[in-house]
């Protein structure tokens, strides 16, 4: 089968939902020694940023956009090990989760999604994360980039914690903290000392995106 | 009947399956399932249908779906299932009425059906929105307490206790709770509406310990408060609010589980999104132990409930539940605009005419997407409770008409809001009554309503 189609195969396997589909596209592009990087980037990258677009046009909604998310992490296992080291295959890594004492998850999983559309390694922690696991994971994981979200009024506390762990910690200078969620304010990211606030998913991509060097 | 030792038996024993699969595949791809088999289409031209044969197959697929997928437990991962005898009976047992306060506002709230000329029940008050300090709360309450139409409150949320940010399942999120129980009595008291219930209890106690932390009588709840619980999107429970489940049916409350599907969430579209709602109206009285329900659908992108989509689902949601249960079901809806504009105003005229007319009763409101502190008045609810009053008995023709007349007016600005003023800009504490602005925008939207041919209450400010 020529590289054109492998590729093929590699996005419309991402542009059908299909984790399988993803995988086995993925062992033969791997098979027919298809260019890991050229795998990833014009196989996997065009067609989430397509369903990332369609998201945001409200085409297709969150189920589609995660199953797509899923498809496409399962081909980057098979895929990200083969490229030599030193190639680039992401803008940055972000770790991303939502806050201690609170289990939403919606406002996460669609940032989480449109960051992996938008081209970084995701390091998604959940829910219900613990303040120090925020920090520990980006440190071993290397992440310029802390996302942290919350939905109640209850649990946006837990955001100042974490901004004030990377302080006490040594760690502030080193990464850039962004914030969001529902009762989350660009006032609110100002008076703990984040360095932005996603307004929405789209604002999110964007932040991470000028932060992706560090701060 | 389901009673919480088997939801517990199924949360312990159900088919095993990862959250993933369960949002995903199962719950998303079943509902995808339902809305093809029944043929469900929103229609933009009519936010407020007439159409009982499209709200009765909404309730079949819903009944299906519950049938089809039960609830999930996210501490066992495992599949609460429920058997069509199950959720028959729930249906069955449930109540179709309820007591809710004390003395001379002791109040009785019943099913509702399309078109009722009765009002509907009138939860007034912030719905959780958050606020500064003690001061903003009581001046909020004490507003929400002085409406006329106020059957209960629903109480915003604290977010400072001792100069502090309160932190989940914290001391400083217990005693959050305990402070906006002693709060809400205190604001009522000082009106003179000492018999009011909270049915928001309690908005700042997110954990099962803060809720647990508050219920002694000593800081005020009492038994013939409503008693929220808030369910995770989608039919997802765990044990923290099975405990607050078992704690409140423990000192004998009526709990009202509230949930908020996002449109453009796990259940997809307006159609999906639509049978969720329905879906979590059975899933609640079955797993929650629900005597009364909330929902409040959102739109993802705006965070409030007041475009075409979110009108036709309040309303589709409110005509399959009425017509085919005697369940009580109160909407609450959040506005994108925020207060002293005509937007906020229009927005929750919208939405409140179409969960009314369609059988609902209402809680209202979320302002401004209920995301800044301080960001509502008391206005707000009491437009909203004095347009419930005004629409109650109207058509569901001449409903989806007067919305019609509304939504062309701010739909196009729903992403990027007017978010008008906070609290202390627009309405005065001492006098209690709006500021001159806001009393301005109010008289104009009064007019308006007024050509629109529904004559709304006039205040005794003037």
């Amino acid at each position: 089968m020529s590289a054109d189609k492998l590729l093929k195969q590699l996005q419309d396997s991402i542009l059908k939902y299909d984790s399988a589909a993803a995988v086995s596209a993925a062992k033969a592009a791997i098979n027919a020694k298809v260019d890991p990087l050229q795998a990833i980037e014009k196989g996997l990258v065009p067609a989430i940023e397509q369903v990332g677009e369609k998201f945001e046009r409200m085409e297709v909604y969150l189920p589609e956009l995660m199953l797509a998310g899923d498809a496409m992490k399962s081909a980057l296992d098979l895929l990200l090990p083969l490229v030599p080291k030193g190639q680039k295959t992401s803008k940055a890594t972000v770790v991303i989760g939502t806050v201690q004492g609170d289990v939403h998850e919606i406002g996460k999983n669609i940032v989480s999604s449109l960051l992996m559309a938008g081209g970084f390694d995701v390091v998604d922690l959940g829910v219900n994360v613990k303040t120090s696991v925020f920090v520990d994971e980006a440190k071993s994981k290397g992440a310029k980039v802390i996302g942290a979200s919350a939905l109640m009024s209850s649990t946006i506390g837990s955001q100042k914690d974490i901004v004030d762990y990377l302080r006490a910690s040594g760690e502030r200078r080193k990464r850039a903290f962004l914030v969001g969620g529902g009762p989350t304010t660009q006032d609110w990211a100002k008076e703990i000392g984040a360095d932005g606030w996603g307004k929405d998913a789209v604002s999110a991509v964007r932040l991470a995106t000028k932060f992706a060097k560090g701060r | 009947m389901v009673q919480i030792l088997d939801v517990m038996r199924k949360a312990l024993e159900g088919k095993p399956m990862s959250e993933t699969d369960y949002q995903l595949r199962l719950f998303a791809g079943k509902v995808a399932e339902k809305v093809k088999e029944y043929d469900i289409k929103f229609d933009p031209a009519t936010p407020i249908p007439d159409d009982p044969s499209l709200a009765d197959d909404v309730f079949k697929a819903a009944f299906d779906l519950v049938v089809d997928v039960g609830a999930y437990c996210t501490n066992t991962n495992r599949v609460i299932s429920y058997t069509e005898k199950e959720v028959r009976n729930a249906l069955q047992f449930a109540p179709s009425e309820l007591w809710f306060g004390e003395g001379m506002d002791r109040k009785l709230m019943r099913t509702r059906g399309v078109g009722d000329k009765s009002p509907p029940w009138c939860l007034l008050g912030a719905g959780g929105g958050a606020c500064s300090s003690d001061r903003s709360f009581l001046t909020l309450v004490e507003g929400y307490a002085e409406i006329p139409e106020t059957d209960a409150i629903t109480t915003p949320a604290l977010t400072r206790v001792g100069g502090m940010r309160i932190r989940p399942a914290s001391p400083l999120e217990v005693l959050g709770a305990q402070r906006n129980a002693v709060l809400f009595r205190e604001a009522c008291n000082r009106v003179g509406r000492q018999g009011i219930p909270v049915m928001n209890t309690l908005s700042t106690a997110e954990s099962d310990i803060a809720l647990a932390g508050a219920l002694h009588p000593k800081y005020g709840l009492r038994q013939s408060d409503g008693y929220m619980i808030c369910c995770m999107d989608p039919m997802k429970v765990d044990f923290a609010r099975l405990n607050k489940v078992t704690a409140v049916l423990g000192i004998g409350g009526a709990i009202g589980m509230c949930f908020g599907p996002m449109m453009g969430g796990y259940a997809g579209g307006p159609e999906g999104t639509t049978v969720s709602n329905v879906a979590h109206h059975m899933m609640g009285v079955l797993t929650y132990q629900s005597s009364w329900l909330l929902p409040f659908p959102l739109h993802l992108r705006y965070v409030s409930s007041s475009c075409r989509e979110l009108l036709w689902l309040i309303s589709v949601t409110g005509q399959a539940v009425s017509r085919n249960t005697h369940l009580l079901t109160v909407n609450l809806n959040y506005t994108s605009a925020g207060p002293c504009t005509p937007m906020c105003l229009n927005e929750t005229t919208a939405s409140v005419t179409a969960a009314v007319t369609s059988g609902m009763h209402i809680e209202s409101l979320g302002v401004a997407s209920n995301k800044q502190e301080d960001r509502t008045t008391p206005v707000e609810p009491r437009v909203s409770a004095q347009v419930g009053h005004a629409v109650a008995g109207m058509s569901l023709a001449d409903a989806n008409e007067l919305v019609l007349r509304l939504v062309p007016g701010y739909e196009k600005r729903l992403a990027d809001p007017p978010l008008g003023k906070t609290l202390y800009d627009c309405w005065d504490p001492e006098a209690r009554r709006p500021s001159k602005e806001y009393m301005r925008v109010i008289r104009e939207y009064k007019r308006k309503m007024s050509g629109l041919g529904v004559p709304l209450r006039e205040d005794d400010w003037g």
